[in-house]
């Protein structure tokens, strides 16, 4: 067991500030659940906390392997922010395939009459007795935040963890449970399904804050005083 | 969620009455296991799985409490946060603990899990009656299940030795996916309106019973031959609570039949 | 980076692709994951069905278990008994399909048998002739990701620091996000509702009404997969692949420990690169398909 001393104290806002660059950044996910997945909403077609896991995880992945060559706080984080984007983005790309050749329907969102990046008028182009389907430009680039939050966020958390017990392999396992804890308290508040940041439940984002702040925080201390030497 | 959404599945075992078999059930295994372990030299291990059983069937029955209001996101993020909250805690526990290790991880994991289950009746505006209870069950039954399924495959609860055969060789990614999937797979698989809490519950020992068998094969790797004894054990529970499980699914079914075509509509 | 590096990244990313295609059928026969919830709606709406209703918590975390099963099996094998490490992953892989037929048959009857009032069923012979499909498939994906895992760890000039299962378990969970995100859209949106025109998704009024007949007889899951196996499996494997290939060939020709910089760099480059081709693409469905007759609103197409 260590004690707490500043070092500590440090690492500890470090998990802090992860976790809730994960529960954020699940807000940006557009995943349209179940329904998307018969092409009725818009979206991603899977569960919030899956598509963010998935993305977030594989961002661990990339950043356990930097932290291997490096002790660059910045370095670590990017990398796992990249190999995050790089997931999720590969996943819409291949989605909006699925809609536009496997389904035969164009990308449109439901929630705004123009597309906010584009301009693009989204009604026309959605499906009778649907609400939109696909992934837009606005919900692709909002994905594409989400990925670089989820995984800077899960890499933050590996950093600290592995700074203070040097064990690879209980990092990563505890960072996956920090993680997954987050990334399902931000999915119970968004309930179920959301577009993006132009979606009208993303405001709700700050009611996930003092749920994360408090969660990461009981883990943080918690995990700090935990060694990795056996 | 079909199920009586908003106004909780009905039950006829008390959950009080499982949590405590759940946490008193699962801390005796640990405990016998690792006492009885140096004597036996690792023979014992295999108590400290089946004391996972128990604390399986209350993860069980509290995401079933829970999942019957309905939270938007599916059953299985329920159970993600039920491992989620009980790795940190449970290592936790045993790496300051020492002896009283296992009930310390616990104990927090349950007091985590309630203040999960408050914040988001409160910050997150759930207002489910039971999140809070439920929320402190699967995070006592998270704990535990690691517990049990790392002292199994390590011998030992000691935390170095879990550090060491555990934890160092990746044997913690198999033992918590499969603690999770038997916590939340149970209520899942028999999602529907006609579900019932027994046949929900007997799914949970079965599963339970192949957590075991799969920690029983991580453990050939760390403590050798012992561990075989607890493929075994699993196995055997498994095929005895399968078979209850396919006896209340021909109970409870429309029709169990070899082949035909279509059925009748009911409507 | 060196050719025996390029050579093993070439590898991982071929059996990415096969893992991202079996996962994909695999989820497809049984129904798994979102597009099970029309299958779950169908006998409620009056529709009993012969059709597989594999709901195994999520696909996510399920081909995580395949997964780590399979690697703390091969990885038993490997250390303990000195075993060759194509053996002991196919036998790892076996022992995860053996998990993965209990739990698709436990899903199956429990589901159904919970949907008694409305007279749906348990078929036996649909688990007998079913189960061993879907069995099939799990191996396939759970040989790949632990192939994948093993290189990574093991085998790579820069191994990487998780332990195998670890990684497995991680890739895991990549792949069932990416196949309920992909592929299974193909089966939830085109398969299960072949009696509506193409060209647009489910409509809410139609919900429930899934093909339960063939071309002759009753639809049996199988035949999704023949029909899936077309598109939305080798979708799925190529986003799989890509997410694989992409993420580890920034860091095999650029040197982490000393150009860092230019390995992040190069998968911004990747992030621009596909967010511009997502923004063609979505140009290329408007132009091409044009917007829905049915529409009375007054903004312009």
């Amino acid at each position: 067991m260590t004690g707490i001393d500043a070092t500590s104290v440090m690492y500890i806002i470090e998990i802090i500030i992860g976790g809730l660059l994960v529960a954020i950044g699940v807000h940006f996910v557009p995943v349209g659940g179940a329904p998307a997945a018969m092409a009725q909403a818009t979206g991603v077609g899977t569960g919030t906390v899956q598509l963010a896991a998935g993305s977030g995880l594989t961002g661990l992945l990339a950043a356990g392997l930097m932290m291997k060559m490096t002790d660059d706080l910045l370095l670590i984080v990017a990398s796992g922010a990249v190999g995050a984007m790089i997931m999720i983005d590969a996943t819409m790309v291949v989605g909006n395939w699925v809609y536009i050749y496997g389904v035969g329907a164009p990308p449109a969102s439901a929630k705004v009459n123009y597309d906010p990046i584009t301009k693009l008028p989204q009604p026309p182009y959605m499906a009778p007795g649907t609400v939109g389907q696909g992934i837009p430009t606005v919900c692709y680039v909002s994905g594409t935040i989400g990925g670089l939050l989820g995984g800077a966020g899960g890499s933050l958390i590996y950093f600290a963890l592995l700074s203070i017990n040097g064990n690879p392999g209980l990092s990563g396992i505890f960072a996956i449970g920090i993680f997954l804890v987050n990334a399902v308290l931000a999915s119970w508040n968004i309930q179920g399904t959301i577009e993006g940041f132009h979606d009208t439940k993303f405001k709700r984002w700050p009611r996930v804050l003092q749920a994360a702040l408090l969660a990461s925080a009981i883990i943080g201390v918690m995990a700090v005083m935990i060694t990795g030497g056996a | 969620m079909s199920v009586a959404a908003g106004g909780g599945a009905p039950s006829k075992v008390e959950p009080m009455k499982l949590r405590i078999y759940g946490v008193v059930g699962g801390l005796v295994g640990i405990y016998l296991a690792s006492l009885l372990g140096p004597m036996t030299g690792n023979w014992a291990s295999f108590i400290a799985a089946l004391g996972v059983i128990p604390a399986v069937v209350l993860g069980a029955n509290s995401v079933r409490r829970v999942c019957s209001y309905g939270i938007g996101t599916g059953v299985p993020s329920i159970g993600m946060l039920a491992l989620g909250m009980g790795i940190v805690a449970a290592m936790f526990g045993l790496a300051i603990g020492g002896v009283i290790g296992p009930i310390l991880g616990t104990a927090i994991a349950m007091g985590f899990g309630y203040l999960i289950g408050l914040i988001t009746n409160k910050a997150i505006k759930f207002n489910i009656p039971v999140m809070e209870e439920g929320t402190m069950d699967l995070g006592g039954a998270g704990a535990i299940t690691l517990l049990g399924l790392s002292v199994a495959v390590s011998g030992s609860a000691d935390y170095a030795a879990i550090q060491m055969s555990v934890i160092a060789t990746g044997y913690i990614a198999v033992v918590f996916i499969a603690g999770s999937l038997a916590i939340l797979h149970p209520f899942n698989a028999n999602l529907g309106p006609d579900e019932t809490q027994d046949r929900t519950l007997t799914h949970a020992i079965s599963t339970a019973a192949l957590a075991i068998v799969a920690a029983g094969i991580c453990g050939i790797g760390t403590i050798g031959l012992p561990s075989v004894l607890t493929v075994i054990v699993g196995f055997l529970v498994w095929i005895v609570y399968f078979k209850k499980f396919f006896q209340l699914v021909k109970r409870d079914a429309a029709g169990v039949v070899g082949t035909g075509l279509l059925p009748p509509s009911a409507q | 980076m060196d050719a025996f590096s390029m050579g093993l990244l070439a590898a991982m990313g071929a059996l990415a692709t096969v893992a991202g295609a079996s996962e994909d059928i695999e989820s497809d026969v049984g129904s798994q994951s979102n597009p099970n919830s029309q299958v779950q709606l169908a006998a409620q709406v009056g529709f009993p069905h012969r059709i597989y209703n594999k709901a195994i918590s999520g696909e996510p975390p399920s081909n995580a278990l395949w997964c780590a099963v399979a690697a703390g099996t091969a990885m038993v094998l490997i250390e303990k008994f000195a075993m060759p490490a194509l053996l002991s992953i196919a036998l790892g892989a076996a022992v995860a399909a053996l998990f993965n037929g209990v739990f698709s048959t436990t899903a199956y009857m429990g589901r159904n048998a919970s949907q008694a009032r409305f007279n749906q069923y348990v078929f036996l012979d649909v688990l007998r002739t079913h189960t061993t499909t879907i069995m099939a498939h799990a191996w396939i994906t759970a040989f790949c990701i632990t192939c994948i895992s093993y290189i990574m760890a093991y085998v790579l000039p820069m191994t990487h620091p998780f332990p195998m299962p670890l990684i497995a378990m991680i890739w895991g969970l990549a792949v069932g996000a990416i196949g309920s995100s992909t592929g299974d859209v193909h089966y939830g949106a085109e398969r299960e509702f072949q009696n509506t025109p193409f060209g647009a998704g489910l409509n809410t009024m139609d919900s429930g009404h899934i093909v339960r007949e063939a071309e002759a007889g009753v639809r049996s899951s199988i035949d999704n997969a023949w029909f899936c196996a077309k598109f939305g499996g080798p979708a799925t494997g190529m986003a799989f692949g890509l997410t694989v290939f992409l993420d580890n060939w920034r860091a095999t020709i650029f040197d982490p420990a000393t150009q860092g910089v230019l390995v992040v760099a190069t998968g911004v480059v990747i992030v621009i690169i596909l967010n511009i081709y997502n923004k063609m693409l979505e140009n290329y469905a408007r132009k091409k398909y044009g917007p829905y007759p049915e529409y009375k609103g007054d903004i312009e197409a």
